[in-house]
Order: C-alpha cells, then sequence, then structure tokens
C-alpha cells in the first residue's frame, strides 16, 4: 500500500514538473534543456529556509521567486537565440547551477547534501503520512492544471499557441514575441520551484547529483511522451515513465542484477526518445490541428 | 611563475585533447549542419574499446587495440548517421538535437551495461612523471601531446591535399553545390563520420590514459569540444583547432581566479558568451 502511495507522490511530483516544461516546450515552442535548475532552485530554498524555521508557504514562495529572477536573467540574453542554440543555452545555464549548488558549500552543504528536510506543516497541519502528502501534491497538481487551463485558453495562450506555430505572423499581427515567450519561461519556471520544493520535502534529503542534464531529459521525455502541448500528456507521460521506473523498484532487485537492469531502464529511455522523435514526435495524447 | 607554467603546459596538453574533440564536432556540424550531442559518446566508445582490446581476454598488442578500436567507433558513427541523422535529415534543428539527446543517454548507459559504472584505467606504466625545468609532465603527457602535432599534420595534408578532404571542405561550404558538381554525397558523408568517429577515438583512448574512464566522461567533455567550436567558428575545422587549445588554457589558467570547482563550468561560460554576444567566429572564417 505505501509503495502505490509512493509512487502516486512521485507520480503527482514529476507531472507539475511536466506541465511547467510542457508550458515553455508544447505551447510557447522553448527548448529549455535547463529546466533542472529550476526545479532545483525550488528545492535548495525550500530545504535551507524550511530548516532554518520559517516554515512551509515562505519557503516556497521565495523558491518561486528566485526562480523567476534567475529565469528572467538567463531569458532575456538567451531567448534571442535560435531554437537549438537557446536549448544549448539553457543546459549551459543548468550545469552551473549543478555546479553552484556543488560547490557553494557554506549555503548548501555542497556535495554533502541537506539531508533531514523537515515535512511540510502550515496552520497547525504536519503533512508527514504518505496519504497526507499525496493529498497536498494532489492539491497542487489540480490547481496547477486549473491554472494552466485557464492559461492556455486565455488570449494569453492563444497567443503563445501562434508564436509556436508561425512567429512571423505573430509578429505582423504586432505581438510583442520576445516578452510572451520571456513571460512563459517566468511562469514555467516558477511552477518548476514548486515541484522542485514538493520534491525536497517529500524526499527530505537532496543533493547536487539529483540535479543533472539526465533528469531534465527524463522530464522531457515525459513531456514528449505523453504529448507536448496537451493538457493531459505530461500526466500521462509521468504516468508512463515514473511507473516504469519505480516498478522495477518494487521486485527489490539484488545489486548484481540491479547493476544491469538500471543501465538498460536508461537505455529504454534513450532509445523512446529517439524513437518517438523518427516515428512519433506527437506523443500517446496527441495534438489536434487547432489545439 | 612556476605555477604558472605549470597551468600553461597542463592547459595545452588538455587542450590538445579537446581539439581532437572539437575538430570532429565541427565537421559533423558543418557538414550536416546540426549538432551532434552523441559525440562525446563516441569518445566514451573509443576509449573503452581499447580498455576491451588491451585487456583479456584479447589482450592485443597496442597497435593493433588502436586500429580495432577506430575502426569499431567509426562503425558507431556510422549507425548514428544510419539510424538517426539519416531518417530524420530533413526535420528540424531540434528534433534532431533531442534525438541525439535521448541516443547520448543510450549509449552512456550501455556502456555503463557492459562495463559498469565504476572508474577504470588503462594500467600504464606511463604515468610517472619528471621534471623540466620545474614544470612536472608525465611520458602519456609527451605522448598525448606528439599524437596531437602529427594528427594535425594529417588533418592539414587530408583537407588540402586529398580529393576526399576538398571534398568534405566542399560539402561543408553547399551540400546542393556538391551535388551539382558531381561529388558523391553518399560516400563522402560516410568519410565525414569516419574521420570525425575516430578523432573522438584517438581523443578518448589519450584522455583515457591521461585521467581515467567512466561512462559519463563522454558529455562534459562534449561540451568542452562545443565551446571550442563555437570560439573557432562552427564548421571552421582549424578555429575548432585553436578553440579546444584556448578552452584547455582558459580553464587551467581560470582555476586561479575562480575556484577550482568550477573548472567544468568555464567551457558553459565560454558557451553562453559565445552564443549571447552573437559573435559568429573570432578566427578567419574561410
Amino acid at each position: 500500500m505505501d509503495f502505490i502511495l509512493h509512487i502516486l507522490i512521485m507520480i503527482s511530483i514529476y507531472s507539475i514538473f511536466a506541465m511547467s516544461l510542457n508550458l515553455e516546450l508544447g505551447y510557447t515552442g522553448l527548448y529549455n534543456f535547463g529546466h533542472i535548475a529550476f526545479f532545483g532552485i525550488g528545492a535548495y530554498s525550500s530545504a535551507i529556509l524550511s530548516k532554518a524555521g520559517f516554515g512551509f508557504f515562505p519557503p516556497l514562495i521565495i523558491g518561486m521567486g528566485l526562480s523567476i529572477i534567475a529565469s528572467f536573467i538567463i531569458g532575456i540574453p538567451a531567448l534571442r537565440l535560435r531554437g537549438d542554440y537557446f536549448g544549448i543555452a539553457t543546459l549551459g545555464f543548468g550545469e552551473i547551477m549543478r555546479l553552484f549548488f556543488l560547490n557553494e558549500a557554506w549555503l548548501t552543504r555542497g556535495p554533502m547534501g541537506i539531508p533531514g528536510i523537515l515535512p511540510p506543516s502550515f496552520f497547525g497541519i504536519i503533512i508527514n503520512t504518505l496519504p497526507r502528502f499525496l493529498i497536498l501534491n494532489l492539491i497542487f497538481m489540480i490547481l496547477i492544471w486549473l491554472f494552466l487551463y485557464i492559461l492556455i485558453k486565455s488570449p494569453f495562450g492563444r497567443v503563445l499557441k501562434a508564436i509556436r506555430e508561425d512567429e512571423a505572423a505573430a509578429l505582423s499581427l504586432g505581438k510583442n514575441v520576445y516578452l510572451f515567450r520571456l513571460k512563459s519561461l517566468m511562469i514555467g519556471s516558477a511552477i518548476a520551484a514548486i515541484a522542485g520544493s514538493l520534491w525536497a520535502h517529500y524526499i527530505s534529503y537532496i543533493s547536487p547529483n539529483e540535479f543533472t542534464l539526465t533528469e531534465t531529459i527524463i522530464v522531457l521525455l515525459m513531456v514528449v511522451l505523453g504529448g507536448e502541448g496537451t493538457l493531459s500528456g505530461p500526466i500521462i507521460g509521468a504516468l508512463t515513465i515514473i511507473g516504469f521506473q519505480e516498478i522495477l523498484r518494487f521486485f527489490n532487485l539484488p545489486p548484481s542484477l540491479s547493476r544491469y537492469i538500471y543501465p538498460l531502464r536508461e537505455m529504454v529511455f534513450g532509445l523512446t526518445l529517439v524513437l518517438l522523435m523518427i516515428y512519433k514526435p506527437q506523443g500517446i495524447v496527441g495534438r489536434r490541428k487547432d489545439a | 611563475m612556476t605555477l604558472f607554467l605549470q597551468s600553461l603546459v597542463n592547459g595545452i596538453i588538455a587542450g590538445s585533447i579537446y581539439s581532437l574533440f572539437a575538430v570532429g564536432l565541427t565537421l559533423i556540424y558543418g557538414v550536416f549542419n546540426f549538432i551532434n550531442f552523441a559525440h562525446g559518446e563516441l569518445i566514451m566508445l573509443g576509449a573503452y574499446f581499447f580498455y576491451l582490446f588491451i585487456n583479456p581476454p584479447f589482450s592485443f598488442i597496442i597497435p593493433f587495440a588502436l586500429i580495432l578500436s577506430l575502426f569499431f567507433t567509426s562503425i558507431a558513427g556510422l549507425m548514428i548517421n544510419r539510424f538517426v541523422y539519416q531518417p530524420l535529415k530533413n526535420s528540424s534543428h531540434l528534433t534532431l538535437l533531442i534525438s541525439t539527446l535521448g541516443l547520448s543517454i543510450f549509449l552512456r548507459n550501455f556502456a555503463q551495461f557492459i562495463w559498469g559504472a565504476q572508474i577504470r584505467d588503462y594500467h600504464f606504466e606511463l604515468k610517472r612523471g619528471f621534471l623540466i625545468g620545474g614544470i612536472s609532465i608525465t611520458t602519456i603527457q609527451i605522448v598525448i601531446i606528439l599524437t596531437s602535432i602529427i594528427i594535425i599534420f594529417l588533418l592539414y595534408f587530408l583537407f588540402s591535399h586529398t580529393i576526399i578532404g576538398k571534398s568534405m571542405r566542399a560539402m561543408s561550404d553547399s551540400q546542393v553545390l556538391s551535388r551539382i558538381v558531381g561529388l558523391n554525397v553518399k560516400k563522402i558523408t560516410i568519410y565525414v563520420w569516419i574521420t570525425a568517429s575516430s578523432l573522438a577515438a584517438i581523443g578518448g583512448i589519450l584522455l583515457g590514459a591521461d585521467t581515467n574512464l567512466q561512462p559519463g566522461m563522454g558529455l562534459i567533455n562534449l561540451i568542452k569540444a562545443f565551446a571550442a567550436t563555437l570560439l573557432g567558428g562552427v564548421g571552421n575545422i582549424w578555429g575548432a583547432l585553436w578553440g579546444g587549445f584556448i578552452i584547455g588554457v582558459a580553464e587551467n589558467l581560470g582555476i586561479w581566479v575562480i575556484s577550482p570547482g568550477y573548472k567544468d563550468g568555464i567551457a558553459f561560460a565560454i558557451i553562453l558568451v559565445m552564443l549571447l554576444f552573437r559573435a559568429k567566429t573570432i578566427f578567419l572564417k574561410s
């Protein structure tokens, strides 16, 4: 039972993370390969500040704020670049953030990581059991889903989709493409910080090794597999990938076997990404022409 | 002063390896106009193939093991071409970038599946260092410098005195025009992949001999090669060569200014700066 709850909690956290990337990638056409950095900023803000006694919501909000500032700083110059160069620039930013987490030991405890992150507590409620964690995460997930639903259906969302489909057309209609992209990046980064914060509280231990390019690629895979630019796609992607990832843990494999199974699992992920790109770029859900 | 010279020498040694990676990367980039994110894994595969062939059950002599490693790395490069690049060559830059990212994860974990995640090395006796004018240098590092000098001469010969090399340069300038003047694009494509893969393998083996081997070694070196490529101007072979040396020296001198923990960050910073200031090249674009 606990195991199923654990899987559901991980799925809800990664759904939020994947939804945030989907806003940038699926709806705005921004391939952010450093997305894990914003997840990391959220996680570290919550870990450091909640241990310093600031509770649950203030660190969460500070993490979102820092994430927005960071995305603004990298977005201002990087958004002038062509799509693939934007990807490389954000990838560089992601790795520099990881080095920051690793090297600024006075703040982040460096490679030792931060253990014993407290469970979220607010208004006299302590989220310290698996069912409570699940409820909290589901509430966040549903709220964010609703927020994105409203955002996408709004005029703002329609402009984002127009930019994705045809930048020149959006420009010719007098839309400030650059500004819309920047806003999309900032909103996506703030949501990624929420996911990072929830994750840090749940896992209770974070270290710089968790914020690598591989993590970004796995979330990218969730979005692409589920169907980029759809509202349900990221959730279906997270369900599939996390389900696949965690089910292997369930069997409690001996080290002699897991040494082979884990690389094999990652090989499947890598291969899936390649095959998706070649045969089914629209993913499981697929996007209607007008979506 | 000695410390400065030592850093400079270390930088040149590291740079000569980065140059080999960068030339291969820029060649692919220039000819096919896409960033092969799996290029780092060709570096890693080259190093691991060599490890495979010099150890039991094969225990081949070094020159033979070297040739076999280059051969199998080239096969890997040609498979990337056949199964990933060719089906996707008419897709967007991003589709290609994402699929080579996926391929990079696949190959890295393939190596981990076979050889495990632990750090390995070749157990050469060449790591013993000696002092020249207060600067310590190891035998393998001298081998690295000599090898890269030889390869620079070979590349010069290839690109300016052979039909194959000239055709590659022509394709790098314009695929369409190359086709019009009757170049066999298919054949040259294969030569490009073989050249790039072999350079990656040689660099990987030298790097493995100087430091060690691990499945993740490709990615970080790809980033350095990419920084060198941007410094030299995309598709510019001699620019990439210089770029590699500059990255190597900048890293080893940079750790004086910034903390050594950020050594790998220097290449990223160079990439960001090069991209953001839209400097197409700092060297002559041929």
